[in-house]
């Protein structure tokens, strides 16, 4: 909400500068947007007359003059040459500014001494001031300008003003006006709020025999009032009115409408004027205004000309034939004030906040009227409200007003009474306030305390005796104990309330620990090289497909087609994250995340932590020299770092089987197991979606469920004694059928258990010279150690012989001699 | 010549030839030729066999001490030409790149979330979560902020699809204050806690703002917790994140789960160097009664206070970053940075 400084001073007096005013709202919890000075750009300037004009005593080209400013003589130094005695002139007092030119800052004028006689202010030209007179020497005002009277009132320009533009919080909508600013204001400085007095002259017509108020829902509308103006003469507001509405983004329509918009913009209350004549009725007897509710696809036409087809949630203003306004949001295109209209009707009306809300949006359509019922209004303040609206009518556009009003208020409310104990606000704000002292605070916010037991004679009243509050019905949002300590602390200052050292209860959650092993899983991911992303969670349905086609979790209102499910996954993310460094021509990337997906079930919705990687580009960071300086990753190389991570997070037990068919991610994958169970999947990103990525090497990708690895993970550690007789090394070379796996290899090594083993080590497999088609050359170490004594060759060979033989026949291996 | 005259020559000969010997192989000629098989010093050994009877004692000794002599030569040489081959031809070029051995780096929302958890579990908080998909009540209604309540816009909460008809609708957490009451809702007080965690606001992207992003929650209850404790625990944990010299300023606001409610501006070389004396960066209060009420604590027993803040606006600040969507793209350059 926007406000103007000259605005507010109207009603309250306080002296601060306008820098001043912001820094004590914010703090008053008001917080000042933005601030715009505007006019101005004269202050500080008078109208001056010179008296005398003599010779600089130092300087020929330079006169002397004593000058009045309408306060009294100055002497001024200048070194224009077309004025004499008597001349009026623009004349800018120390300690104001020269007017900035365009991109250059403003000047300050001082006393200074020019050529040793001191000057007291500056005589201008109009090139100074930057208006467009060309005139060799200062501007020369008409005789009959006025000596002393600001620059800018001469010229007919209106003053500074400051506007503030304000963010006034949803709880108080008793601050969506200027008085309701100005009796904070009034609150922290102790200055009386000065209201307008609405006491207006009233005509011979009895309001209510010219209109009759019939309210059909009273829980929507609990109030309506309603005030005839006749003999209006619709004209372009005055000056006054057109500019404090426009200062604050009000666009200026006409006397009447503006009024009702000044008065909404003043004390909060928006209003309504009605050309009288076009409800029926009004042309002949007495109009009716009807508050009821829309029949269900009622169509109306509103002031902005768009047709609006309602239903039967929406309250309508109607008179007996047709509606006229949308209550509390806008009026109608059929009734609004014309140029010719004569004479106005006046609606000052209470709306249940959360129906027009409702309306609002429901129909899309925001106006300031909506913005301050759906906040919640003050329903004390309606008749107030539109008496001062007719004032400013009468003043403005003329006419006559009609006797009294007609207020339909079934049932007024009542200010509410709020109990307040004292330790309870010393208890929450950690001060020690007096009741009397919290009495006082609340005063200010005329929160003045209701009914007191009278206090038996001779019994001193406690200090921290309850204080029962009555509030005014402005303020909806006091609602309970709690809320009036809120006010206690603004008005003692929470900037002084001490701050005291953290102390009391250890926490506990059991998610405290997993914080922890999150970190773990990190520091060792990072520490294997790779760094950690972090994705959109939002991605859009075509990309999260690639993970799986069903359980995706849509939104039901996203921004864009980008991003309209929650991810299944955390690949698509890390894709997105390759192709964006490829952009940017960085091509070795290797990344990790760690985060939420989601999926829904029979069962629901399910959020699971999961671990993904991604690797492309070069396998060691370029070097100069080495052998395998230009090698890129490779499968082994994402399932190295995993089997790593896995030793590393204390978690054992970890298998990988490849799957035979492509999958929509994948040209070749396997599944990651822990035990029996399915954990994730590693694999190599499909070509031709690589291509649609613009990744130009092989990628590849594995993604883990972080949650099921968490529970079987057992990071506790136990000493072995380390061994201290030799080992014995065997060494197998063997050629096999392509089908033969390494990890068919190793089962016949579990099977037949040959005694003393302690390791087997793959060192080499090779394909092609000496070697048939269809076959590979596997070779293995094997190293045999006893933990209490040294082993002889013999008995070596002896468990070594049987699983050599135990390859032959269960791998149809060809041992090769070497 | 006798046998014992013929020793001292032939090993003044071998000394020579061994010192001599420029390299490896020359010092290799050199020992086959005096002590190798056929060798003139073996040579001469094999004679002592055939030396009468008593002056083999004397000879024998003389041989294995000149032997001795020639293979300390011949081992100190070996080792003066193998360290002198070891140097290398060419001098290192030690101004050349090493090769690295690259650590990943984890990322900047990840490295100030470590930051800011430490800080709280030195004063005693311990970490929570809750789900990111939640419902209405524990992400508004229970938090007081029922369903006609302005401050709950649909227009900044993303709803998911297809749970609206008889189900309770599911939406993703607009803050993660909805763990509050998880928490409050599972565990007696007092409770100490904070919630790091993603929240989402229906916000198009833009430089300040992602649908996506990232908040951490304090949530503290016991008996007697007062605003001056409040102020107490953040200026504690803002000066351990944003350096000593970082002071703290507490305005009044609005928030529907809180009363009374504060913004908090913190003031430092930091925001100094953004051309701001303060800088908005968190907000707080103490816990509404009617939050207590809804998770059946007792506010005549119990108060206490929370507070909340973005991390992604704590690392902008913290390190100067001028766009957040810049957390997401996860751009090696970037990410190295930290």
């Amino acid at each position: 909400m926007k406000i103007t400084l000259n605005w507010l001073k109207q009603y309250v007096d306080f002296g601060w500068t306008p820098d001043e005013l912001s820094e004590r709202l914010t703090m008053l919890g008001i917080e000042v947007e933005g601030v715009q000075k505007i006019g101005g750009e004269f202050d500080g300037i008078v109208v001056a007359q010179v008296i005398t004009r003599h010779r600089h005593p130092n300087a020929d080209k330079l006169s002397l003059c004593r000058v009045n400013d309408g306060r009294g003589e100055r002497q001024i130094v200048c070194g224009a040459d077309n004025f004499k005695d008597g001349d009026k002139v623009p004349l800018i007092l120390p300690g104001s500014m020269l007017p900035a030119r365009p991109g250059q800052p403003s000047f300050p004028i001082k006393v200074g001494k020019i050529r040793g006689v001191e000057s007291h202010g500056m005589m201008c030209s109009p090139q100074e001031l930057g208006l467009p007179d060309q005139v060799d020497g200062l501007l020369i005002l008409s005789e009959d300008a006025r000596v002393g009277q600001p620059f800018a009132e001469y010229l007919g320009r209106a003053g500074s003003d400051v506007v503030y533009d304000l963010e006034i919080t949803p709880n108080r909508p008793d601050l969506n006006s200027v008085i309701g600013i100005a009796r904070e204001i009034a609150a922290i400085t102790g200055n009386p709020l000065k209201l307008p007095q609405v006491e207006i002259a009233e005509g011979n017509n009895p309001a209510d025999r010219l209109v009759a108020v019939r309210i059909e829902d009273v829980e929507l509308c609990p109030r309506y009032t309603a005030r005839v103006i006749t003999g209006v003469k619709v004209a372009p507001s005055p000056d006054w009115l057109r500019t404090t509405l426009e200062k604050v983004g009000i666009r200026s329509i006409n006397n009447v409408v503006d009024v009702t918009n000044y008065v909404m913009l003043e004390v909060g209350q928006p209003l309504h004027a009605f050309d009288y004549r076009l409800l029926t009725g009004g042309a002949t007897g007495v109009a009716a205004i009807v508050v009821r509710r829309a029949l269900e696809n009622e169509v109306f036409v509103t002031l902005d000309g768009q047709e609006r087809k309602l239903s039967g949630e929406i309250l309508l203003i109607a008179d007996e034939s047709k509606p006229v306004a949308l209550a509390g949001v806008m009026g109608g295109q059929n009734t609004e004030i014309q140029p010719d209209t004569t004479n106005v009707l006046i609606e000052s009306a209470y709306f249940k906040p959360q129906n027009i809300r409702a309306t609002s949006k429901r129909l899309d359509l925001r106006t300031e009227s909506s913005y301050r019922f759906e906040r919640g209004g003050d329903p004390s303040i309606c008749e107030w409200a539109s008496r001062r609206a007719a004032q400013l009518i009468l003043q403005t556009a003329g006419g006559e007003l009609a006797v009294g009003v007609v207020d339909a208020y079934p049932t007024s409310v009542q200010p509410k009474q709020i109990t307040v104990r004292p330790q309870k606000v010393n208890e929450l704000l950690g001060l020690e306030l007096s009741g009397a002292e919290i009495e006082n605070y609340l005063s200010q916010l005329e929160l003045f305390p209701g009914i007191r037991k009278p206090c038996p004679v001779g019994v001193e009243r406690s200090a921290l005796e309850p204080l029962t509050i009555r509030v005014p019905t402005y303020r909806v949002d006091l609602k309970r104990e709690v809320d009036l300590i809120e006010e206690v602390a603004r008005l003692y200052g929470v900037d002084k309330i001490p701050a005291t050292p953290p102390r009391g209860a250890i926490g506990s959650n059991e998610y405290d620990a997993v914080y922890d092993e999150l970190a773990a899983a990190r520091t060792i991911l990072s520490g294997l090289g790779l760094c950690e992303a972090q994705g959109q969670t939002l991605i859009s349905d075509s990309v999260a497909k690639l993970a799986g086609p069903d359980g995706l979790v849509p939104l039901a209102n996203p921004l864009s087609s980008d991003m309209n499910v929650l991810r299944p996954s955390l690949l698509p993310g890390l894709l997105d994250a390759l192709r964006h460094n490829l952009s940017y021509k960085t091509v070795d990337v290797a990344l990790f995340e760690i985060g939420s997906v989601f999926s829904q079930t029979e069962k629901g919705n399910t959020e699971h932590r999961r671990l993904a990687i991604a690797m492309t580009g070069l396998r060691q960071a370029a070097h100069w020299a080495g052998d395998s300086r230009d090698a890129k990753v490779d499968i082994f190389d994402l399932k190295g770092l995993i089997e790593e991570f896995f030793d590393q997070y204390g978690v054992r037990g970890i298998s990988f089987s490849r799957r035979s068919e492509m999958t929509t991610l994948f040209v070749e994958s396997a599944s990651i197991h822990l035990g029996k169970l399915r954990i994730g999947e590693i694999g190599q990103l499909l070509p031709t979606l690589a291509r649609q990525y613009d990744l130009r090497d092989a990628v590849y990708l594995a993604e883990l469920d972080l949650d099921t690895v968490l529970l079987r993970r057992n990071p506790g550690k136990s000493f072995k004694v380390l061994p201290s007789f030799p080992a014995i090394r065997r060494d197998v070379a063997m050629t096999v059928p392509e089908a033969a796996t390494h990890e068919s290899v190793m089962q016949v090594v579990r099977q037949a258990k040959p005694a003393n083993l302690e390791a087997a080590h793959l060192f080499d497999i090779f394909r092609g010279k000496h070697v048939a088609g269809g076959q590979k050359s596997m070779a293995y170490a094997f190293t045999y150690r006893h933990g209490e004594r040294s082993l002889t060759d013999a008995e070596v060979n002896a468990a070594h012989d049987k699983l050599v033989e135990a390859f032959r026949q269960k791998l149809q291996a060809v041992i090769r001699e070497s | 010549m006798s046998f014992l005259e013929q020793i001292e020559p032939l090993k003044q000969a071998a000394l020579v030839e061994l010192q001599a010997a420029g390299d490896l192989t020359a010092l290799e000629q050199a020992r086959v030729t005096y002590l190798g098989t056929n060798g003139k010093f073996t040579g001469l050994m094999r004679q002592l066999a055939s030396l009468p009877k008593d002056e083999k004692p004397a000879a024998g000794k003389a041989i294995n001490l000149a032997k001795t002599e020639l293979e300390n030569a011949l081992s100190g040489r070996r080792s003066e030409l193998e360290l002198r081959a070891s140097v290398p031809t060419e001098p290192t070029d030690f101004t050349l790149p090493g090769r690295r051995r690259v650590l990943g780096k984890l990322h900047p929302l990840t490295q100030v979330t470590d930051d800011i958890v430490r800080s709280f579990r030195k004063i005693g908080f311990v970490v929570a979560n809750g789900p990111e998909v939640e419902d209405d009540y524990h992400c508004f209604d229970a938090l007081n902020t029922p369903a006609d309540h302005p401050a709950r816009d649909t227009q900044d909460t993303f709803y998911l699809a297809g749970c609206g008809e008889g189900k309770a609708p599911l939406l993703l957490r607009t803050h993660t204050s909805s763990v509050q009451i998880r928490v409050m809702q599972q565990q007696p007080p007092p409770v100490r806690i904070i919630v790091p965690g993603r929240v989402y606001r229906r916000d198009n992207a833009d430089a300040t703002h992602n649908p996506t992003f990232h908040q951490v929650e304090g949530l503290y209850v016991d008996r007697k917790v007062t605003v001056g404790d409040l102020k107490g625990t953040v200026e504690f944990v803002f000066k351990e994140l944003m350096g000593p010299e970082t002071r703290i300023r507490f305005r009044p606001h609005y928030f529907s789960y809180t009363e009374p409610s504060f913004e908090i501006d913190f003031s430092s070389a930091l925001t100094r160097r953004m051309g701001k004396e303060w800088l908005e960066i968190a907000g707080c209060g103490m816990v509404h009664p009617q939050v207590f009420e809804n998770v059946g604590y007792d506010p005549e027993l119990w108060t206490g206070w929370a507070f909340g803040f973005g991390i992604e606006r704590i690392a902008m600040i913290r390190y100067g970053i001028n766009d957040i969507r810049l957390f997401y793209q996860n751009d090696l350059r970037f990410l190295k940075q930290f």
